[in-house]
């Protein structure tokens, strides 16, 4: 490579940046990602600006200035970026400077010098000044100077917001090589896992945040991803289990402190009471009890207490049944059931939490994995896998010239004809009535695509039919048999069940093959006994299909293609 | 992708079935919906490849 190519000079990381948290990551030589600690040894780093005196302070000790200098502390602000003043909501940022109107965008009034004059601030300059800490953090890290970045951002980011994050990125003298989906890059920071087996599947991410929350249902398909559906809250996230937890200790305080004051109205003491609640509610995801502590809360009263997870599951309770909703709702949306997801990435903050993920997966099947550190020994860390994620996709393109990177990234090339029903083969019975369908594509698959299936043959050998099909999923209800009235013993055989008692009011659900369109068909001829026939499929970016079928380890073989459908004129379907 | 094993027999040859080099075509696939693949991951950057240069997966596989 030589030196003055710009891709050889580049020192590029991930970066994960959200309204309440950012993270940056790397990937050490063998292109495992790694999230990097900060100088306060944080991976976790809020996305907060303070300033006292001219001096600016960032992350956790930004943060602490909410109490003492909310005035002068810029937090959740992400969003903010390449909106209209008229399209934003301010709520977020009651507890510290308020976003204001200015020209075409949004700023901030604050004291940033040592001279202590009130200046505006515009969110772009605080999204440099931000981004700028986080490359010199990593800079420090890798001991180099960090010059490019892949940043996540939400599914639902306008052009315009990609726009001024390029534009702040730049400014604080990072080069955004890619911009990358905060779920997808959760599913890459899973298939990147040395473990992990390529698949077709359908993942659900559940990207839970502080002030919002963010669902994708995604079709992977051999190691590529498609984003089916996705469904965002802006009502239900971290702040508001924060919120349950600040009115539980404001109560708890008034009731002891009669002369207290409520802690909720004065500015002071709602920070003290908002920080040591977050840290409370951080604490019940690992352990079964978390003690409560501020110093001065109110009226100069310390006050400590304690809660334990019971009690704060159940204050709960009904954001955490928000969270399912919002994931059923996704899959609703990509017009999929339930049985259809096989796996559930639990990914932000709040997917700390143990009844979220447990409330998940008792609304989902039992065949539907989720991801999550209480649910699944092997989750990674829900906090570090948009960040990984995006120091994978950095290292996989860092070496790429920009332009490279546009045309592959250009709807040209992404924008793919994603099959409309499964494609696979008649088991059994050649009798679309009563064989049974086997996949050998999933739909949602984009093609070109190839697959292949080794298929077990009838015990004799012989001859056999190959029935290529197209198959669509349905989804079978079988009903409960009518409870047998009380002489239960004389219905069927029993065949000791020995919990049908709820069992047997629940209908049973099961994914289902209807053979849609018969494609083609073939025959391989004298096979030995207890032979196996391969099958491959081969999809053309046309449509236009060609098929191999052979017995394994047999010579030969029987080959064919059928054409694509005709196309239909503009606007007739 | 690794192939996918299925378990299930494929059907006996009905008698009389005939074919031209024992292969008939008899429909088509349904046409299918644009949607975007992310353009995230190694799968994704072979798949640009193949489509820049209109290269086809065996030739990819050379
Ligand atoms: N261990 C934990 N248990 C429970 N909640 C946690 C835990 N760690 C962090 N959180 C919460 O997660 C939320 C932050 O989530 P995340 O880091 O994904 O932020 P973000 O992407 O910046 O979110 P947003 O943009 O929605 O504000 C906060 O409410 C924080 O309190
Ligand atoms: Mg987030």
């Amino acid at each position: 490579m030589s030196e003055e190519e710009s891709p050889a000079q580049r020192v590029a990381i991930g970066i994960s940046f959200g309204n309440s948290y950012s993270s940056i990551a790397h990937t050490s030589g063998e292109g495992k990602a790694e999230v990097i600690a900060n100088e306060e040894g944080d991976r976790q780093i809020p996305s907060i600006l303070s300033y006292v005196d001219g001096e600016e302070f960032q992350g956790t000790q930004a943060k602490a200035q909410l109490v003492r200098n909310s005035k002068n502390t810029v937090a959740y602000f992400r969003d903010f970026l390449g909106q209209d003043f008229k399209s934003i909501d301010p709520t977020p940022c009651h507890q510290s400077a308020h976003p204001i109107q200015h020209d075409s965008t949004v700023a901030f009034k604050i004291k940033d010098t040592a001279e202590g004059a009130e200046n505006t601030v515009t969110v772009s300059e605080i999204t440099t000044r931000h981004i700028r800490r986080l490359k010199n953090s990593a800079s420090d890290f890798m001991g180099k100077t960090v010059n490019a970045a892949v940043i996540t951002v939400p599914t639902n980011f306008s052009d315009a917001q990609k726009e001024a994050l390029t534009k702040a990125a730049k400014d604080a003298g990072v080069e955004v090589l890619q911009f990358i989906h905060e779920p997808v890059a959760a599913v890459l920071a899973y298939d990147a896992r040395a473990e992990a087996e390529v698949a077709d599947k359908i993942v659900v991410v559940a990207d839970l945040g502080g002030i919002r929350s963010d669902v994708a249902v995604i079709a992977s398909r051999g190691g590529m991803y498609s984003i089916l559906a996705t469904a965002h809250d802006y009502d239900v996230g971290g702040t508001q289990l924060d919120q349950v937890l600040m009115d539980h200790f404001a109560k708890e305080f008034i009731k002891k402190h009669k002369s207290g004051g409520d802690p909720r109205e004065n500015d002071r003491s709602l920070a003290k009471l908002k920080l040591e609640s977050e840290a409370v509610k951080k604490a019940l995801s690992l352990g079964s009890s978390a003690n409560f502590s501020v110093e001065s809360l109110s009226n100069g009263l310390d006050f400590t207490s304690t809660i334990n997870r019971t009690r704060y599951e159940l204050l709960a309770s009904k954001i955490f049944a928000a969270f399912t909703r919002l994931a059923l709702h996704a899959v609703e949306k990509a017009q999929l059931d339930p049985l259809d997801v096989s796996e559930i990435i639990l990914a932000g903050g709040t997917a700390h939490t143990p009844r979220i993920a447990s409330a998940l997966q008792s609304a989902f099947p039992e065949s539907t994995t989720v991801l999550a550190p209480s649910t699944s020994p092997t989750a990674l860390n829900p906090s570090e896998l948009a960040a990984r994620g995006a120091a994978i996709q950095a290292s996989l393109i860092q070496e790429f010239e920009a332009e490279d990177i546009d045309q592959s990234t250009h709807p040209m090339v992404t924008v793919t004809p994603h099959l409309a029903h499964a494609v696979g083969v008649l088991c059994i019975s050649g009798d679309p009535a009563s064989g049974v369908f086997r996949p050998l594509v999933e739909a949602e698959t984009p093609v070109p695509v190839r697959r292949s299936a080794v298929i077990a043959t009838p015990r004799e050998g012989g001859d056999v039919l190959i029935k290529i099909c197209e198959g669509v999923r349905e989804i079978k209800v079988t009903k409960p048999a009518p409870k047998p009235k009380p002489a239960k013993d004389e219905d069927e055989d029993d065949e000791d069940d020995e919990d049908d008692s709820e069992e047997e009011e629940e209908e049973i659900r099961e994914k289902a093959w209807r053979v849609e369109n018969v494609l083609a068909e073939a025959a391989l001829k004298g096979l030995k006994k207890g032979a196996k026939v391969e099958v491959q499929v081969n999809v053309a970016a046309d449509l236009s299909v060609q098929c191999f079928v052979r017995e394994v380890g047999g010579k030969g073989g029987v080959r064919g293609g059928w054409s694509a459908p005709k196309p239909v004129e503009n606007g007739s379907i | 992708m690794a192939a996918v094993q299925i378990s299930l027999p494929l059907p006996v040859l009905p008698e009389g079935w005939a074919a031209e080099k024992d292969f008939k075509a008899v429909g088509q696939l349904t046409h299918a919906t644009d949607r975007n693949i992310e353009p995230v991951g190694p799968h994704f950057l072979a798949h640009a490849r193949r489509k820049r240069h209109k290269r086809t997966f065996s030739e990819d596989d050379r």
